[in-house]
């Protein structure tokens, strides 16, 4: 019965094309325009980081995660202050100093899921507004360095201050597609995106299916609400996994993204398909109709993916924010895709990201049951 | 009664202060046709969501074919036609059909068999593969009654089916449920439809239900006499009032706007007599009216407002 629930869905949504336009047409779209974005090709221009407070092992570690272009070069500095002072007489375009003093073990997540965080506690990004390439190449190092050190889980151990400055080989394999990188991190960004979304707009059938009349002729038949509720949930949990393939693989084989090992990918796609639609549907169900769903969907949509660093630099928001981040499904995802993608690490390693969105999507999918079982039940 | 495919006992049912049931008790045998006539707003709907198992009584029984209401057996047996448009307008007939009859565990060439018998009985075998969306208010209509019917209930309820509709299609509907032969429950607020179809009929007003009978029984007990209405010249009101006062069978006269109103036990009886007293005294008829009590009058004797108050 849930299958059929399900399929009558998936064929509705098929049949007024709205599947065809969320799960397809927008994410090809979306994946297209980061792929031609990202992956057309990077510039040329040299490119100079300046780094503190990080032994030229660790960074050469940290440079090797992240898979910078042949035009970056990445010089070691002596102390904050001097990285501060050339990249502001411009003999840098960039810089990170590595404070070990207050590094924190959880505070190392942050530049990994949200690379644009330049006041994260423990690093100092130090950018200039006129040299944007500058400001990403140097996040992007802080990033590496941030994934090393949480891979190796001693931060105080591997930052040491370095005596003379010197310059760090940069791993030159994906020279002339630097882009990649950010595609890499970005296509799985968008695609928690439109998970959430869909989730949302999914849900959204089972209120106009009351006021269609049509559930109450469901509800009129020998089914259970349960059967009712999970076959809702079934296709929008097929839909959203059909999104975020369909992102994978035209930004993987369309514009060359490497989003990691496929089983950890898959496993990623499951847990964060789970989650986003487990939120997704208890905050639907919330709503009492249809434009108060899509007005929930939206906001906390727009909010989770602020917070959660889909949008933009949780570093440049509060402090709060930043923690919270770590506590939002899609935080938790691009941590799971950033471990596969960014640093290529293999399945085992998002067990962790994997494990804790099945826990929201068991927690939020559970209260969202107990919610909109109340829509179905006489 | 005996074998009762439905037996409703004292059901109730508030919304907040508002109680929109109170206390509804009635029965219905197999194959028989039992209408509830009321007004909109009476508890039609929400009774018929009780029985449907769509909401739960606050109090009070449904036992449906000898299982309790709202369990997946009761559910099984009763083909629900609700009021609105309950079908997806972006699926065909066929579809909408087929989702429908699955939910009812019917599959394979039996679905499809089905699905061919209740459009033809409905009489849109020719248009089955076209969008409901397509449809005219009537084929709606007739679309949403065969969702109704594909799982061959033993209890069809229908709220309301004719509500908006043409009157070809409105014949159409009210002729499919006469044949079809199964007990069927019947809401609606168009007394003709309720006397034309119904073995029995439930009057409800305000939740509860006021009188149950015959459409003859309900009219005969609660209907009032004939009527015969004349109009004349003002000047010869007084002496047609007399004379009419003095005919075989006319009860009461009584002048009203510048007209007659005389009671009678048989109104087309009478007017034969009237007529001749009239030519008798010089009266110059200039209207005459017979009317016989119905449904209607039932309703506004016994709750003193009109059915489509």
């Amino acid at each position: 019965m849930i299958r059929v629930i399900a399929w009558n869905e998936l064929h509705r949504r098929l049949r007024d094309r709205s599947v065809l336009i969320g799960c397809l047409a927008a994410p090809l779209l979306m994946a297209a325009v980061l792929g031609l974005s990202f992956a057309g090709g990077a510039s040329a221009t040299p490119v100079h980081i300046g780094v503190s407070g990080a032994s030229p092992q660790m960074l050469t570690a940290a440079l090797d995660a992240s898979q910078l272009p042949k035009n970056v070069t990445v010089t070691t500095l002596p102390s904050q202050q001097s990285v501060k002072n050339a990249v502001a007489s411009g003999t840098l375009d960039g810089g990170v100093a590595v404070l070990p003093s207050q590094l924190r073990l959880h505070t190392l997540l942050i530049p990994i899921v949200d690379p644009g965080a330049t006041h994260t506690p423990g690093f100092d990004v130090v950018t200039k507004g006129t040299s944007p390439l500058g400001e990403e190449y140097a996040e992007s190092v802080a990033a590496g360095i941030s994934s090393v050190m949480y891979a190796s889980r001693v931060p105080h151990m591997e930052a040491t201050e370095a005596a003379d400055p010197a310059t760090v080989a940069v791993n030159s394999e994906e020279v002339g597609h630097g882009g990649k990188v950010n595609l890499n991190f970005f296509a799985p960004n968008i695609a928690v995106v439109f998970l959430f979304i869909g989730s949302g707009l999914g849900m959204r059938s089972l209120l106009m299916e009351r006021s269609a009349g049509t559930l109450a002729r469901i509800t009129a038949a020998p089914v259970r609400p349960t059967q009712i509720v999970l076959g809702k949930l079934l296709a929008i949990f097929l839909t959203g996994m059909a999104t975020i393939f369909v992102i994978w693989a035209v930004t993987t084989y369309g514009f060359g993204a490497d989003w990691g090992n496929l089983l950890g990918v898959l496993l990623m796609a499951i847990g964060a398909t789970a989650a986003m639609c487990g939120i997704g549907v208890f905050l639907t169900s919330l709503a009492k109709t249809e434009q108060q769903a899509f007005g929930i969907t939206l906001l906390v949509g727009l909010f989770l993916a602020l917070v959660g660093g889909n949008l933009l630099p949780s570093g440049s928001l509060p402090d709060a924010f930043q923690v919270i981040a770590l506590g939002t499904p899609n935080g938790w995802a691009l941590v799971g895709f950033g471990r596969l993608d960014q640093l290529g690490e293999p399945a085992s390693s998002i067990i962790g990201p994997f494990v804790i969105l099945l826990i929201i999507a068991v927690v939020a999918g559970g209260l969202a049951m107990t919610r909109v079982r109340r829509m179905v039940e006489p | 009664m005996e074998q009762a495919m439905l037996r409703c006992e004292d059901l109730r049912k508030s919304y907040g202060d508002r109680e929109a049931v109170k206390g509804v008790t009635f029965a219905i045998a197999e194959r028989e046709c039992y209408g509830l006539l009321g007004p909109n707003g009476a508890g039609k709907t929400t009774t018929i969501s009780m029985l449907c198992g769509l909401i739960l009584p606050d109090q009070g029984e449904v036992t449906v074919d000898g299982f309790a209401g709202g369990t997946l057996e009761a559910k099984a047996v009763v083909g629900y036609v609700p009021q609105d448009l309950a079908l997806y307008p972006d699926l065909s007939a066929v579809e909408n059909l087929t989702f429908f009859g699955q939910l009812y565990g019917l599959g394979g060439k039996e679905l499809q068999g089905r699905i061919g018998e209740t459009l033809e009985l409905v009489g849109l075998a020719d248009r089955g593969k076209d969008r409901i969306g397509t449809y005219s208010g009537g084929m709606k209509r007739r679309a949403n009654m065969a969702a109704g019917l594909l799982h061959r209930p033993k209890l069809l309820v229908l709220d309301e089916p004719t509500v908006g509709v043409d009157p070809q299609s409105r014949n159409s509907i009210l002729e499919t449920v006469g044949r079809l032969g199964i007990a069927v429950l019947y809401t609606t607020h168009y007394m003709e439809e309720a006397a034309r179809l119904c073995d029995r009929i439930g009057i409800i007003d305000d939740g509860r239900l006021i009188a149950e009978g015959t459409a003859e029984s309900l009219i005969g007990t609660h209907g009032g006499k004939d009527k015969v209405h004349l109009s004349c010249d003002e000047a010869s009101l007084d002496v047609l009032s007399a004379a009419c006062l003095e005919l075989h069978n006319v009860h009461n006269v009584h002048e009203h706007e510048g007209n007659l109103e005389l009671t009678t036990d048989h109104g087309p009886a009478v007017l034969s007599a009237v007529v001749a007293v009239a030519t008798k005294h010089g009266v110059d008829l200039t209207g005459v009216e017979v009317r016989t009590p119905n449904l209607e009058d039932v309703f506004l004797t016994l709750t003193g407002k009109e059915l489509r108050d």
